[in-house]
């Protein structure tokens, strides 16, 4: 009796091992990359996202366990655009024989204004932020798997369409939801400038107290610029950040008079359930800026 | 010095504590007095705003809305309509939601909404759908 118990447990166990073992090795640098790659994947990926919800993805660097994972992926996922600087030491320190991918880069760029060095021109990459760019690189995932593995293809092209489709609703629902804010009404003050490309796609300004990156500090020009803006388009509140300080929005709200709203999710999903996924983070922020600026 | 050594310390005590305020006034950092100024946004006026609707096949009911506001409310529509509507329009422009409901297994059809602003300007959209469907169109 004990011997066919056995068997069956070290064959169900080396069945376990095995499908493991036989998964795409996916690596991720980017939350909105690691649900894709999952959404897309599905049970044929084992994604590893190296940056984890909450973390801001701007002061990300990764750790040696980090570059060992990555040296073993058959796919590593970059948002691009300059959001890795990270991305030449990844490739030199891992020597990964994987495919790695800069999603961000099969798409057009908002270009804007370097905060440091104000005659640069830089690329923003909060790409995400606008659901479009977020289906392109649902289609470069899903192009990409296929490549890493061509049996799967019917899989991955499957899977994408159905998330896909899940994108096409949210867009629909965001068009929806603005429509209840007049577009005279669309000025967002943002803790740092990562929400161009919502603002493109839904016809908002945008007075970020930041640059694009959240290490940029403002200068008190800047904070004067925008206190000038708030009052002159008579703002109603401004937003800071799941990863930010909001130590000038106090100062800010001190000399408007503005709320200051929710904070919104910029650079990724969050730890908490309201942003635990794309669709949830994108309803929190679209719903946080109508009910705040309404 | 006659007295109590305590009386004169307390008394020492009082003369500095005394010289102090003119100085803490003269070197206090300026106190902000905050005045929020509670933002008043530039209310839009309402306008009147001319409609035409065209639709490859005649829907079952049409809703036209703005900010959330039925504006009109079509119950048996016709495959050609006009109706003038009231709301602002701001230069930013103007976010027009339409409910359609298309007949049953009905074709994919279309609706063309030619708006004309308060300027007189015309503007011509056109959206698709099937069944039951909400759509937003933004104008200019």
């Amino acid at each position: 009796m004990k011997l066919p118990l056995l068997s069956f447990i070290v064959f169900f166990a080396a069945a376990v091992v095995g499908q493991a073992a036989d998964k795409i090795r996916v690596s991720t640098f980017s939350t909105i990359l690691t649900e894709i790659a999952q959404q897309v994947g599905g049970d044929r990926v084992a994604v590893t996202g190296h940056v984890k919800p909450g973390i801001d993805p701007h002061e990300f660097e990764p750790k040696p366990e980090d570059l060992k994972i990555v040296g073993d992926a058959q796919l590593i996922l970059l948002s691009a655009k300059h959001m890795e600087s990270y991305v030449g030491k990844l490739k030199q320190a891992t020597g990964t024989k994987g495919d790695l991918v800069e999603v961000g880069d099969g798409f057009a760029s908002l270009k804007m204004k370097s905060e440091r060095e104000p005659d640069k021109v830089i690329e923003d990459p909060h790409w995400w932020q606008s659901v479009l760019y977020t289906e392109k690189a649902v289609k470069i995932v899903r192009d990409e798997l296929i490549k890493v593995s061509p049996a799967d293809k019917a899989t991955f092209t499957e899977n994408a369409a159905k998330y896909l489709a899940k994108l096409d609703a949210l867009e629909k629902w965001v068009k929806l939801e603005l429509a209840k804010l007049p577009r005279d009404k669309r000025k967002l003050v943002t803790s740092h400038d990562a929400f161009q490309y919502f603002a493109r796609d839904n016809g908002f300004t945008i007075h970020a107290i930041e640059g694009v990156s959240s290490e940029d500090q403002p200068s008190s020009k800047k904070v004067g610029d925008i206190v000038a803006a708030i009052k002159s388009e008579g703002v109603k509140a401004i937003f800071p950040e799941n990863i930010e300080n909001p130590k000038v929005m106090t100062e800010i709200t001190r000399e408007t008079g503005v709320k200051i709203a929710p904070p919104l999710y910029a650079d990724g999903l969050g730890d908490t359930p309201e942003a635990s996924t794309y669709e949830a983070m994108y309803k929190h922020n679209v719903t946080t800026i109508v009910d705040a600026l309404k | 010095m006659r007295g109590s050594p305590l009386l004169r310390a307390l008394l020492a005590f009082i003369i500095v504590a005394l010289l102090g305020i003119p100085l803490w006034q003269l070197t206090r950092p300026e106190a902000v007095l905050a005045t929020p100024t509670s933002p008043v946004p530039k209310a839009e006026i309402a306008k009147a705003i001319h409609l035409h609707l065209t639709f490859t096949t005649v829907p079952k009911k049409v809703v036209v809305s703005n900010l959330d506001k039925v504006v009109w409310d079509i119950a048996a529509p016709e495959a050609d309509m006009e109706h003038d509507v009231t709301m602002a329009y701001p230069t930013e422009g103007v976010d027009v939601q339409f409910h359609i409901e298309w007949p049953e297994d009905g074709p994919l059809s279309a609706m063309r909404v030619q708006l004309t602003d308060p300027a007189g300007d015309r503007h011509d959209k056109s959206v698709w759908g099937k069944g039951a469907d909400d759509e937003v169109v933004t104008f200019p």
